[in-house]
Protein backbone atom coordinates (compact mmCIF):
# COMPACT_ATOMS: atom_id res chain seq x y z
CA UNK A 1 0.00 0.00 0.00
CA UNK A 2 2.88 2.22 0.48
CA UNK A 3 4.47 1.50 -2.69
CA UNK A 4 0.93 2.68 -4.50
CA UNK A 5 1.13 5.90 -1.93
CA UNK A 6 4.10 6.66 -3.30
CA UNK A 7 3.63 6.21 -6.85
CA UNK A 8 1.33 8.89 -6.39
CA UNK A 9 3.27 11.36 -4.07
CA UNK A 10 7.10 10.71 -5.82
CA UNK A 11 5.72 12.34 -9.28
CA UNK A 12 3.67 14.99 -7.25
CA UNK A 13 7.05 15.79 -6.10
CA UNK A 14 8.74 16.10 -8.86
CA UNK A 15 5.66 17.64 -10.60
CA UNK A 16 6.53 20.77 -7.52
CA UNK A 17 9.99 20.76 -8.54
CA UNK A 18 9.55 21.02 -12.42
CA UNK A 19 6.87 24.28 -11.48
CA UNK A 20 9.31 25.62 -9.85
CA UNK A 21 11.75 25.80 -12.80
CA UNK A 22 12.77 29.43 -13.41
CA UNK A 23 12.17 30.51 -10.33
CA UNK A 24 8.57 30.52 -10.06
CA UNK A 25 8.13 32.25 -12.99
CA UNK A 26 5.19 29.90 -14.31
CA UNK A 27 3.05 30.44 -11.36
CA UNK A 28 2.86 34.28 -12.26
CA UNK A 29 2.18 33.24 -15.55
CA UNK A 30 -0.55 30.57 -14.69
CA UNK A 31 -2.23 32.84 -11.96
CA UNK A 32 -2.14 36.17 -14.66
CA UNK A 33 -5.25 36.94 -16.16
CA UNK A 34 -5.23 35.51 -18.92
CA UNK A 35 -5.54 31.63 -20.81
CA UNK A 36 -4.57 29.55 -18.16
CA UNK A 37 -6.32 31.39 -14.86
CA UNK A 38 -9.78 31.26 -17.66
CA UNK A 39 -9.30 27.59 -18.23
CA UNK A 40 -8.86 27.25 -14.33
CA UNK A 41 -12.15 28.97 -13.83
CA UNK A 42 -13.60 27.37 -16.30
CA UNK A 43 -13.26 24.09 -15.45
CA UNK A 44 -14.22 25.32 -11.30
CA UNK A 45 -17.71 26.50 -12.77
CA UNK A 46 -18.76 24.14 -15.37
CA UNK A 47 -17.73 21.18 -12.24
CA UNK A 48 -19.84 22.89 -9.77
CA UNK A 49 -22.98 23.93 -12.23
CA UNK A 50 -22.94 20.48 -13.93
CA UNK A 51 -22.37 18.45 -10.42
CA UNK A 52 -25.14 20.44 -8.84
CA UNK A 53 -27.27 19.79 -11.38
CA UNK A 54 -26.66 16.03 -11.59
CA UNK A 55 -27.35 15.81 -8.24
CA UNK A 56 -30.95 17.53 -8.57
CA UNK A 57 -31.92 15.49 -11.63
CA UNK A 58 -30.62 11.95 -9.83
CA UNK A 59 -33.02 13.04 -6.59
CA UNK A 60 -36.02 11.29 -7.69
CA UNK A 61 -34.57 8.67 -10.19
CA UNK A 62 -32.82 7.08 -7.14
CA UNK A 63 -35.44 7.39 -4.67
CA UNK A 64 -37.63 5.51 -7.52
CA UNK A 65 -34.90 2.72 -7.88
CA UNK A 66 -34.38 2.40 -4.30
CA UNK A 67 -37.53 2.30 -2.98
CA UNK A 68 -40.29 1.62 -5.95
CA UNK A 69 -40.83 -1.94 -6.96
CA UNK A 70 -41.92 -1.69 -10.84
CA UNK A 71 -42.42 -3.67 -14.08
CA UNK A 72 -38.76 -2.84 -15.89
CA UNK A 73 -36.81 -1.44 -12.46
CA UNK A 74 -34.15 -3.38 -13.40
CA UNK A 75 -33.80 -2.69 -17.21
CA UNK A 76 -33.87 0.94 -15.81
CA UNK A 77 -31.03 0.56 -13.65
CA UNK A 78 -29.01 -1.38 -15.90
CA UNK A 79 -29.56 1.47 -18.48
CA UNK A 80 -28.59 4.10 -15.79
CA UNK A 81 -25.16 1.96 -14.44
CA UNK A 82 -24.16 1.12 -18.48
CA UNK A 83 -22.54 4.81 -18.81
CA UNK A 84 -20.56 4.72 -15.93
CA UNK A 85 -18.10 2.24 -18.09
CA UNK A 86 -17.74 4.24 -21.08
CA UNK A 87 -14.76 6.33 -22.03
CA UNK A 88 -14.37 10.08 -21.35
CA UNK A 89 -13.72 10.16 -25.50
CA UNK A 90 -16.59 7.77 -25.71
CA UNK A 91 -19.07 10.24 -24.00
CA UNK A 92 -17.76 13.14 -25.92
CA UNK A 93 -18.48 11.18 -29.00
CA UNK A 94 -21.64 10.62 -28.49
CA UNK A 95 -22.61 14.34 -27.54
CA UNK A 96 -21.59 15.39 -31.24
CA UNK A 97 -23.46 12.34 -32.53
CA UNK A 98 -26.85 14.40 -30.68
CA UNK A 99 -25.30 17.96 -30.87
CA UNK A 100 -23.44 18.02 -33.66
CA UNK A 101 -23.45 20.08 -36.78
CA UNK A 102 -25.05 17.10 -38.38
CA UNK A 103 -26.50 15.78 -35.14
CA UNK A 104 -29.56 13.51 -34.07
CA UNK A 105 -30.90 16.01 -31.97
CA UNK A 106 -30.34 18.97 -34.82
CA UNK A 107 -31.60 16.48 -37.56
CA UNK A 108 -34.74 16.66 -35.71
CA UNK A 109 -35.19 19.88 -34.95
CA UNK A 110 -34.18 21.04 -38.32
CA UNK A 111 -37.17 18.52 -39.31
CA UNK A 112 -39.76 19.90 -36.68
CA UNK A 113 -38.89 23.50 -36.90
CA UNK A 114 -37.03 24.19 -40.33
CA UNK A 115 -34.32 25.96 -38.77
CA UNK A 116 -30.67 24.75 -37.58
CA UNK A 117 -31.32 24.78 -33.16
CA UNK A 118 -28.19 24.15 -31.60
CA UNK A 119 -26.42 22.80 -34.83
CA UNK A 120 -22.62 22.60 -33.36
CA UNK A 121 -24.14 23.22 -29.84
CA UNK A 122 -21.68 20.22 -29.13
CA UNK A 123 -18.92 22.31 -29.28
CA UNK A 124 -19.49 24.79 -26.83
CA UNK A 125 -19.90 25.13 -23.00
CA UNK A 126 -23.73 23.98 -23.75
CA UNK A 127 -22.29 20.74 -25.48
CA UNK A 128 -19.35 19.66 -22.32
CA UNK A 129 -22.14 20.70 -19.83
CA UNK A 130 -24.25 18.50 -21.21
CA UNK A 131 -21.56 15.75 -21.73
CA UNK A 132 -20.62 16.11 -18.10
CA UNK A 133 -24.61 15.74 -16.86
CA UNK A 134 -24.35 11.92 -19.29
CA UNK A 135 -21.54 10.75 -17.12
CA UNK A 136 -22.53 12.65 -13.51
CA UNK A 137 -26.17 11.08 -13.66
CA UNK A 138 -25.26 7.85 -13.49
CA UNK A 139 -22.67 8.48 -10.86
CA UNK A 140 -25.00 10.52 -8.79
CA UNK A 141 -28.24 8.17 -8.74
CA UNK A 142 -26.44 4.70 -7.72
CA UNK A 143 -24.41 6.65 -5.08
CA UNK A 144 -28.22 8.12 -3.83
CA UNK A 145 -29.83 4.80 -4.59
CA UNK A 146 -27.24 3.60 -2.80
CA UNK A 147 -28.10 5.95 0.56
CA UNK A 148 -31.90 5.72 -0.08
CA UNK A 149 -32.07 2.08 0.11
CA UNK A 150 -30.42 1.94 3.42
CA UNK A 151 -32.26 5.69 4.72
CA UNK A 152 -34.49 4.01 7.85
CA UNK A 153 -37.92 4.87 7.38
CA UNK A 154 -38.51 4.30 10.74
CA UNK A 155 -37.58 7.36 12.09
CA UNK A 156 -39.57 9.31 9.51
CA UNK A 157 -42.42 7.51 10.90
CA UNK A 158 -41.61 8.60 14.61
CA UNK A 159 -41.42 12.21 13.86
CA UNK A 160 -44.98 11.85 12.02
CA UNK A 161 -46.19 10.25 15.01
CA UNK A 162 -44.45 13.10 17.40
CA UNK A 163 -46.74 15.37 15.71
CA UNK A 164 -44.36 16.58 12.85
CA UNK A 165 -45.79 17.93 9.49
CA UNK A 166 -44.03 17.61 6.18
CA UNK A 167 -41.90 20.43 6.36
CA UNK A 168 -40.63 19.79 10.02
CA UNK A 169 -40.42 16.39 8.82
CA UNK A 170 -37.83 17.30 5.31
CA UNK A 171 -35.75 19.55 6.79
CA UNK A 172 -35.04 17.84 10.21
CA UNK A 173 -35.33 14.01 9.99
CA UNK A 174 -34.58 13.36 5.94
CA UNK A 175 -32.25 16.46 5.18
CA UNK A 176 -29.71 15.39 8.14
CA UNK A 177 -30.55 12.64 7.27
CA UNK A 178 -29.26 12.26 3.57
CA UNK A 179 -27.04 15.15 3.61
CA UNK A 180 -23.89 12.75 3.88
CA UNK A 181 -24.79 11.17 1.01
CA UNK A 182 -26.14 14.47 -0.75
CA UNK A 183 -22.43 16.12 0.16
CA UNK A 184 -20.77 12.57 -1.14
CA UNK A 185 -22.05 12.49 -4.44
CA UNK A 186 -21.47 16.21 -5.00
CA UNK A 187 -17.91 15.33 -4.28
CA UNK A 188 -18.21 12.41 -6.88
CA UNK A 189 -19.69 14.39 -9.67
CA UNK A 190 -17.24 17.18 -9.20
CA UNK A 191 -14.35 15.41 -8.93
CA UNK A 192 -14.74 13.38 -12.03
CA UNK A 193 -15.89 16.16 -13.90
CA UNK A 194 -12.44 18.23 -12.96
CA UNK A 195 -10.57 15.59 -14.13
CA UNK A 196 -12.45 15.14 -17.29
CA UNK A 197 -10.18 15.25 -19.83
CA UNK A 198 -11.58 12.60 -22.59
CA UNK A 199 -14.40 14.48 -22.87
CA UNK A 200 -12.97 17.78 -23.13
CA UNK A 201 -10.41 16.64 -25.91
CA UNK A 202 -13.14 15.81 -28.25
CA UNK A 203 -15.58 18.62 -27.28
CA UNK A 204 -13.73 21.71 -26.38
CA UNK A 205 -13.13 23.62 -29.28
CA UNK A 206 -14.74 27.70 -28.60
CA UNK A 207 -14.69 26.76 -24.73
CA UNK A 208 -11.82 25.42 -23.19
CA UNK A 209 -11.08 23.96 -19.49
CA UNK A 210 -8.09 23.12 -17.46
CA UNK A 211 -7.15 19.32 -18.38
CA UNK A 212 -7.25 20.21 -22.68
CA UNK A 213 -4.78 23.38 -21.37
CA UNK A 214 -2.52 21.27 -20.07
CA UNK A 215 -2.41 18.99 -22.48
CA UNK A 216 -1.30 20.76 -24.99
CA UNK A 217 1.01 22.99 -22.99
CA UNK A 218 3.18 20.01 -22.93
CA UNK A 219 2.44 18.16 -26.45
CA UNK A 220 2.32 21.56 -28.34
CA UNK A 221 4.78 24.04 -26.76
CA UNK A 222 7.01 21.39 -24.30
CA UNK A 223 6.38 23.69 -21.82
CA UNK A 224 6.31 21.48 -18.52
CA UNK A 225 6.89 24.11 -16.05
CA UNK A 226 3.40 25.74 -16.73
CA UNK A 227 2.04 22.52 -17.66
CA UNK A 228 2.83 21.48 -13.83
CA UNK A 229 1.64 24.38 -12.57
CA UNK A 230 -1.42 23.97 -14.10
CA UNK A 231 -1.71 20.32 -13.17
CA UNK A 232 -0.88 20.88 -9.57
CA UNK A 233 -3.32 23.72 -9.28
CA UNK A 234 -6.31 21.52 -10.82
CA UNK A 235 -5.49 18.53 -8.51
CA UNK A 236 -5.39 20.95 -5.58
CA UNK A 237 -8.58 22.45 -6.80
CA UNK A 238 -10.23 19.23 -6.87
CA UNK A 239 -9.04 17.41 -3.28
CA UNK A 240 -9.59 20.63 -1.34
CA UNK A 241 -13.17 21.07 -3.05
CA UNK A 242 -13.73 17.22 -2.13
CA UNK A 243 -12.56 17.33 1.43
CA UNK A 244 -14.36 20.51 2.55
CA UNK A 245 -17.54 18.64 1.26
CA UNK A 246 -16.36 15.63 3.25
CA UNK A 247 -15.91 18.35 6.21
CA UNK A 248 -18.43 16.82 9.11
CA UNK A 249 -16.51 16.85 11.83
CA UNK A 250 -15.66 13.44 11.67
CA UNK A 251 -12.94 13.75 8.57
CA UNK A 252 -14.43 11.44 6.76
CA UNK A 253 -16.54 11.24 3.48
CA UNK A 254 -15.43 12.89 0.28
CA UNK A 255 -15.00 11.14 -2.93
CA UNK A 256 -12.70 8.17 -1.15
CA UNK A 257 -15.85 7.56 1.27
CA UNK A 258 -18.60 8.14 -0.51
CA UNK A 259 -19.86 4.56 -1.05
CA UNK A 260 -18.53 3.43 2.82
CA UNK A 261 -21.04 6.10 3.89
CA UNK A 262 -23.76 5.25 1.53
CA UNK A 263 -23.41 1.24 3.05
CA UNK A 264 -23.86 2.68 6.69
CA UNK A 265 -25.79 5.76 7.54
CA UNK A 266 -26.34 7.24 10.71
CA UNK A 267 -27.17 4.92 13.67
CA UNK A 268 -26.49 1.65 11.58
CA UNK A 269 -22.77 0.13 11.60
CA UNK A 270 -22.25 -2.82 9.32
CA UNK A 271 -21.39 -5.73 11.90
CA UNK A 272 -18.10 -5.90 12.57
CA UNK A 273 -17.35 -2.45 12.48
CA UNK A 274 -18.44 -0.69 15.88
CA UNK A 275 -15.45 -2.16 17.58
CA UNK A 276 -12.71 -0.79 15.15
CA UNK A 277 -14.47 2.83 15.78
CA UNK B 1 -59.71 12.83 1.06
CA UNK B 2 -59.41 11.54 -3.01
CA UNK B 3 -56.82 13.98 -3.09
CA UNK B 4 -54.66 12.65 -0.02
CA UNK B 5 -55.05 9.11 -1.43
CA UNK B 6 -54.73 10.13 -4.99
CA UNK B 7 -51.72 12.35 -4.85
CA UNK B 8 -49.31 9.79 -3.42
CA UNK B 9 -50.49 7.65 -6.67
CA UNK B 10 -50.17 9.84 -9.28
CA UNK B 11 -46.67 11.23 -7.80
CA UNK B 12 -45.25 7.66 -7.74
CA UNK B 13 -46.63 7.81 -11.53
CA UNK B 14 -44.70 10.33 -12.09
CA UNK B 15 -41.43 10.07 -10.52
CA UNK B 16 -41.38 6.64 -12.48
CA UNK B 17 -42.27 8.39 -15.49
CA UNK B 18 -39.11 10.85 -14.54
CA UNK B 19 -36.87 8.06 -13.86
CA UNK B 20 -37.65 6.24 -17.27
CA UNK B 21 -37.12 9.98 -19.19
CA UNK B 22 -33.70 10.36 -17.48
CA UNK B 23 -32.75 6.66 -18.18
CA UNK B 24 -34.47 7.24 -21.96
CA UNK B 25 -31.64 10.28 -22.08
CA UNK B 26 -28.71 8.16 -21.49
CA UNK B 27 -29.71 5.17 -23.48
CA UNK B 28 -30.68 7.56 -26.34
CA UNK B 29 -26.75 8.46 -27.47
CA UNK B 30 -26.01 4.79 -27.63
CA UNK B 31 -29.41 3.60 -29.76
CA UNK B 32 -28.20 6.00 -32.39
CA UNK B 33 -24.39 5.15 -32.61
CA UNK B 34 -24.73 1.51 -32.40
CA UNK B 35 -27.89 1.53 -34.95
CA UNK B 36 -25.00 3.62 -37.07
CA UNK B 37 -22.74 1.14 -36.57
CA UNK B 38 -25.49 -1.30 -38.42
CA UNK B 39 -26.14 0.72 -41.12
CA UNK B 40 -24.70 0.42 -44.64
CA UNK B 41 -25.68 3.81 -46.43
CA UNK B 42 -23.68 6.73 -45.84
CA UNK B 43 -25.84 9.55 -43.87
CA UNK B 44 -23.10 11.10 -41.70
CA UNK B 45 -21.34 13.42 -44.24
CA UNK B 46 -18.14 12.48 -46.68
CA UNK B 47 -16.42 9.42 -46.01
CA UNK B 48 -12.81 9.49 -45.58
CA UNK B 49 -11.87 5.51 -46.49
CA UNK B 50 -12.81 6.13 -50.22
CA UNK B 51 -14.72 3.23 -51.40
CA UNK B 52 -18.13 2.98 -50.34
CA UNK B 53 -18.59 0.56 -47.45
CA UNK B 54 -19.87 -2.81 -48.44
CA UNK B 55 -21.86 -5.05 -46.14
CA UNK B 56 -22.89 -4.80 -42.31
CA UNK B 57 -19.79 -6.27 -41.34
CA UNK B 58 -17.08 -3.72 -43.55
CA UNK B 59 -16.60 -1.48 -40.83
CA UNK B 60 -16.35 -3.61 -38.52
CA UNK B 61 -13.25 -5.64 -40.53
CA UNK B 62 -12.03 -2.22 -40.77
CA UNK B 63 -11.78 -1.19 -37.53
CA UNK B 64 -10.16 -4.38 -36.67
CA UNK B 65 -7.56 -4.15 -38.92
CA UNK B 66 -6.97 -1.07 -38.46
CA UNK B 67 -6.48 -0.55 -34.69
CA UNK B 68 -5.79 -4.13 -34.00
CA UNK B 69 -2.54 -3.34 -31.98
CA UNK B 70 -4.02 -0.63 -29.75
CA UNK B 71 -6.79 -3.91 -29.04
CA UNK B 72 -4.05 -6.31 -28.28
CA UNK B 73 -2.29 -3.63 -26.22
CA UNK B 74 -5.32 -2.78 -23.90
CA UNK B 75 -5.95 -6.71 -23.59
CA UNK B 76 -2.45 -6.95 -22.56
CA UNK B 77 -2.60 -3.94 -20.36
CA UNK B 78 -6.35 -5.46 -19.09
CA UNK B 79 -4.37 -8.75 -18.17
CA UNK B 80 -1.43 -7.51 -16.22
CA UNK B 81 -3.53 -4.81 -14.32
CA UNK B 82 -6.41 -7.18 -13.03
CA UNK B 83 -3.98 -9.30 -11.13
CA UNK B 84 -1.71 -7.19 -10.21
CA UNK B 85 -4.54 -4.98 -8.41
CA UNK B 86 -5.78 -7.68 -6.67
CA UNK B 87 -2.51 -8.81 -5.28
CA UNK B 88 -1.57 -5.22 -4.07
CA UNK B 89 -5.52 -4.33 -3.14
CA UNK B 90 -6.75 -7.21 -1.42
CA UNK B 91 -4.02 -7.98 1.30
CA UNK B 92 -3.97 -4.20 2.14
CA UNK B 93 -7.71 -4.18 2.82
CA UNK B 94 -7.34 -7.40 5.04
CA UNK B 95 -4.37 -5.43 6.86
CA UNK B 96 -6.70 -2.70 7.25
CA UNK B 97 -9.31 -4.58 8.64
CA UNK B 98 -7.92 -7.19 10.62
CA UNK B 99 -4.75 -6.11 11.65
CA UNK B 100 -5.02 -2.27 11.83
CA UNK B 101 -2.18 -0.64 13.05
CA UNK B 102 -0.54 3.00 14.34
CA UNK B 103 -1.91 5.31 11.45
CA UNK B 104 -3.24 2.91 9.20
CA UNK B 105 -6.30 5.04 8.81
CA UNK B 106 -4.05 7.54 7.54
CA UNK B 107 -2.19 5.17 4.99
CA UNK B 108 -5.94 3.72 3.80
CA UNK B 109 -7.21 7.85 3.62
CA UNK B 110 -3.68 8.32 1.33
CA UNK B 111 -4.36 4.98 -0.78
CA UNK B 112 -8.23 6.20 -1.78
CA UNK B 113 -7.04 9.81 -2.15
CA UNK B 114 -5.88 9.25 -5.93
CA UNK B 115 -9.22 8.50 -7.13
CA UNK B 116 -9.95 12.16 -6.34
CA UNK B 117 -6.90 13.27 -8.71
CA UNK B 118 -6.77 14.35 -12.50
CA UNK B 119 -5.69 11.50 -14.30
CA UNK B 120 -4.37 14.15 -16.77
CA UNK B 121 -2.34 15.67 -13.54
CA UNK B 122 -0.79 12.11 -12.83
CA UNK B 123 0.38 11.31 -16.62
CA UNK B 124 2.67 14.26 -16.49
CA UNK B 125 3.56 13.50 -12.92
CA UNK B 126 4.70 10.09 -14.13
CA UNK B 127 6.33 11.82 -17.31
CA UNK B 128 8.26 13.77 -15.22
CA UNK B 129 9.71 11.33 -12.84
CA UNK B 130 9.64 8.48 -15.46
CA UNK B 131 9.37 9.43 -18.85
CA UNK B 132 12.27 7.09 -19.75
CA UNK B 133 10.94 4.11 -18.05
CA UNK B 134 9.22 1.21 -20.61
CA UNK B 135 6.00 2.73 -21.45
CA UNK B 136 4.16 -0.55 -20.79
CA UNK B 137 5.06 -0.60 -17.30
CA UNK B 138 3.92 3.50 -17.06
CA UNK B 139 1.04 2.99 -18.33
CA UNK B 140 0.44 -0.03 -15.86
CA UNK B 141 1.56 1.74 -13.01
CA UNK B 142 -0.93 4.56 -14.07
CA UNK B 143 -4.04 1.88 -14.09
CA UNK B 144 -3.28 0.73 -10.96
CA UNK B 145 -3.79 4.27 -9.40
CA UNK B 146 -7.08 4.33 -10.15
CA UNK B 147 -7.64 0.84 -9.46
CA UNK B 148 -6.08 -0.42 -6.56
CA UNK B 149 -8.11 2.02 -4.59
CA UNK B 150 -11.54 0.36 -5.78
CA UNK B 151 -10.35 -3.48 -4.54
CA UNK B 152 -9.15 -1.91 -1.15
CA UNK B 153 -12.79 -0.77 -0.92
CA UNK B 154 -14.78 -3.43 -2.20
CA UNK B 155 -12.67 -6.22 -0.38
CA UNK B 156 -12.59 -4.27 2.85
CA UNK B 157 -16.59 -3.82 2.61
CA UNK B 158 -16.68 -7.62 2.60
CA UNK B 159 -14.70 -7.91 5.69
CA UNK B 160 -16.21 -5.74 7.29
CA UNK B 161 -19.44 -7.45 6.66
CA UNK B 162 -17.94 -11.24 8.32
CA UNK B 163 -17.48 -11.75 11.84
CA UNK B 164 -13.41 -11.71 12.41
CA UNK B 165 -14.27 -14.17 15.36
CA UNK B 166 -14.35 -16.76 12.95
CA UNK B 167 -10.82 -16.68 11.91
CA UNK B 168 -10.29 -17.04 16.05
CA UNK B 169 -12.35 -19.85 15.91
CA UNK B 170 -10.10 -21.17 13.36
CA UNK B 171 -7.05 -20.74 15.28
CA UNK B 172 -8.67 -21.98 18.40
CA UNK B 173 -9.21 -25.37 16.57
CA UNK B 174 -5.69 -25.34 15.27
CA UNK B 175 -5.63 -23.72 12.00
CA UNK B 176 -2.27 -22.88 10.90
CA UNK B 177 -2.19 -19.00 8.98
CA UNK B 178 -2.03 -20.52 5.38
CA UNK B 179 -4.48 -22.76 6.34
CA UNK B 180 -7.14 -19.82 7.56
CA UNK B 181 -6.46 -18.32 4.68
CA UNK B 182 -7.35 -20.51 2.21
CA UNK B 183 -9.70 -22.72 3.63
CA UNK B 184 -11.84 -19.51 5.38
CA UNK B 185 -10.68 -16.36 4.25
CA UNK B 186 -10.30 -16.65 0.60
CA UNK B 187 -14.04 -18.84 0.04
CA UNK B 188 -15.77 -15.95 2.14
CA UNK B 189 -13.84 -13.07 0.28
CA UNK B 190 -14.74 -14.68 -3.63
CA UNK B 191 -17.79 -12.80 -4.41
CA UNK B 192 -15.79 -9.71 -3.51
CA UNK B 193 -12.67 -10.69 -5.05
CA UNK B 194 -15.04 -11.72 -8.57
CA UNK B 195 -16.37 -8.24 -7.90
CA UNK B 196 -13.08 -6.41 -7.63
CA UNK B 197 -11.70 -8.44 -10.41
CA UNK B 198 -14.35 -6.79 -12.79
CA UNK B 199 -14.34 -3.56 -11.26
CA UNK B 200 -10.70 -3.01 -12.33
CA UNK B 201 -11.19 -4.73 -15.87
CA UNK B 202 -14.08 -1.95 -16.65
CA UNK B 203 -11.88 1.04 -15.17
CA UNK B 204 -8.56 0.01 -17.12
CA UNK B 205 -10.66 -1.41 -20.30
CA UNK B 206 -12.12 2.13 -20.74
CA UNK B 207 -9.22 4.63 -18.90
CA UNK B 208 -8.19 7.07 -21.34
CA UNK B 209 -6.78 10.23 -19.33
CA UNK B 210 -3.96 8.61 -18.17
CA UNK B 211 -3.16 6.26 -21.23
CA UNK B 212 -3.59 8.95 -24.14
CA UNK B 213 -0.79 10.99 -22.80
CA UNK B 214 1.56 8.30 -21.62
CA UNK B 215 0.79 6.38 -25.35
CA UNK B 216 3.27 6.01 -27.75
CA UNK B 217 2.82 5.00 -31.59
CA UNK B 218 3.88 1.38 -30.78
CA UNK B 219 2.27 1.23 -27.05
CA UNK B 220 -1.75 2.56 -27.57
CA UNK B 221 -4.43 1.40 -25.91
CA UNK B 222 -7.94 1.00 -27.49
CA UNK B 223 -9.69 4.18 -25.68
CA UNK B 224 -6.57 5.90 -27.74
CA UNK B 225 -7.90 4.54 -30.77
CA UNK B 226 -11.03 5.22 -30.53
CA UNK B 227 -9.77 9.34 -30.16
CA UNK B 228 -8.03 8.65 -32.95
CA UNK B 229 -11.30 7.24 -35.08
CA UNK B 230 -13.17 9.64 -33.53
CA UNK B 231 -11.33 12.93 -35.15
CA UNK B 232 -10.11 11.13 -38.79
CA UNK B 233 -13.22 8.66 -39.63
CA UNK B 234 -16.24 8.28 -40.56
CA UNK B 235 -19.31 8.14 -38.30
CA UNK B 236 -20.22 4.19 -39.50
CA UNK B 237 -16.37 3.28 -38.85
CA UNK B 238 -16.51 5.37 -35.42
CA UNK B 239 -19.81 3.64 -34.74
CA UNK B 240 -18.53 0.44 -35.10
CA UNK B 241 -15.03 0.92 -32.94
CA UNK B 242 -17.93 2.12 -30.34
CA UNK B 243 -19.10 -1.47 -30.71
CA UNK B 244 -16.37 -3.01 -30.23
CA UNK B 245 -15.02 -0.92 -27.01
CA UNK B 246 -18.50 -1.77 -25.70
CA UNK B 247 -19.08 -5.52 -26.65
CA UNK B 248 -16.92 -6.69 -23.79
CA UNK B 249 -17.86 -4.01 -21.10
CA UNK B 250 -21.66 -4.31 -21.19
CA UNK B 251 -21.51 -8.23 -19.65
CA UNK B 252 -18.85 -7.01 -17.49
CA UNK B 253 -21.44 -4.25 -16.39
CA UNK B 254 -24.42 -6.37 -16.08
CA UNK B 255 -22.22 -8.87 -14.43
CA UNK B 256 -21.16 -6.04 -11.74
CA UNK B 257 -24.61 -4.93 -11.27
CA UNK B 258 -25.86 -8.73 -10.64
CA UNK B 259 -23.35 -8.81 -7.86
CA UNK B 260 -24.47 -5.69 -6.28
CA UNK B 261 -21.48 -3.72 -6.68
CA UNK B 262 -22.00 -0.12 -5.26
CA UNK B 263 -18.54 0.95 -6.67
CA UNK B 264 -19.38 0.90 -9.78
CA UNK B 265 -20.45 4.49 -9.08
CA UNK B 266 -16.39 5.28 -10.30
CA UNK B 267 -16.05 3.84 -13.66
CA UNK B 268 -13.08 5.16 -15.72
CA UNK B 269 -11.92 8.71 -15.30
CA UNK B 270 -14.20 10.49 -18.24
Amino acid sequence: MLFLVALVLWPFAHLVAAAAKGGGGAWRTVLAAGRYRNALVNSLVLSAAAASAAVLLSLVPAWVLARERFPGRRLLRAVMALPLSFSGVLVGFLMVVMLGRIGAVTELLRWLTGRALLSGAAYTATGLFAAYLYFEVPRAVLTLEAAFRRFPPELDAAARTLGAGTRDRLLRVRLPLLAPALRSSLALTFSASMGSFGVALILARRFTVAPVEIYTELTGFLNDAVAGALCLLLALATLAVDRLLAADGRGRGGVADASARARTPHGRRAPGRGAAR
Amino acid sequence: MSLAAGSPRLGRRLAIAWTALVAAMLAAPIAVTVGGAFLRFDWYGQRSEGAPVQGVAAPFAYVLELWRHNLLRSLEIVAVVVPLALLLGAPAAYAFRRRPFPGSRWVEAAAVAPLAIPGIALAVALIEVAGGAPRFALLAAGHLVYTVPLVVKTVGNALAGHDPLLEAAARTLGAGRLAIVRRLVLPLLAPSLVLSALLVFAVSWGEFNVSFLLATPRVQTFPAALYLTYTTNSFPVAAAATVVFLLPVVPAVAAIQALGGEQLERGPQP
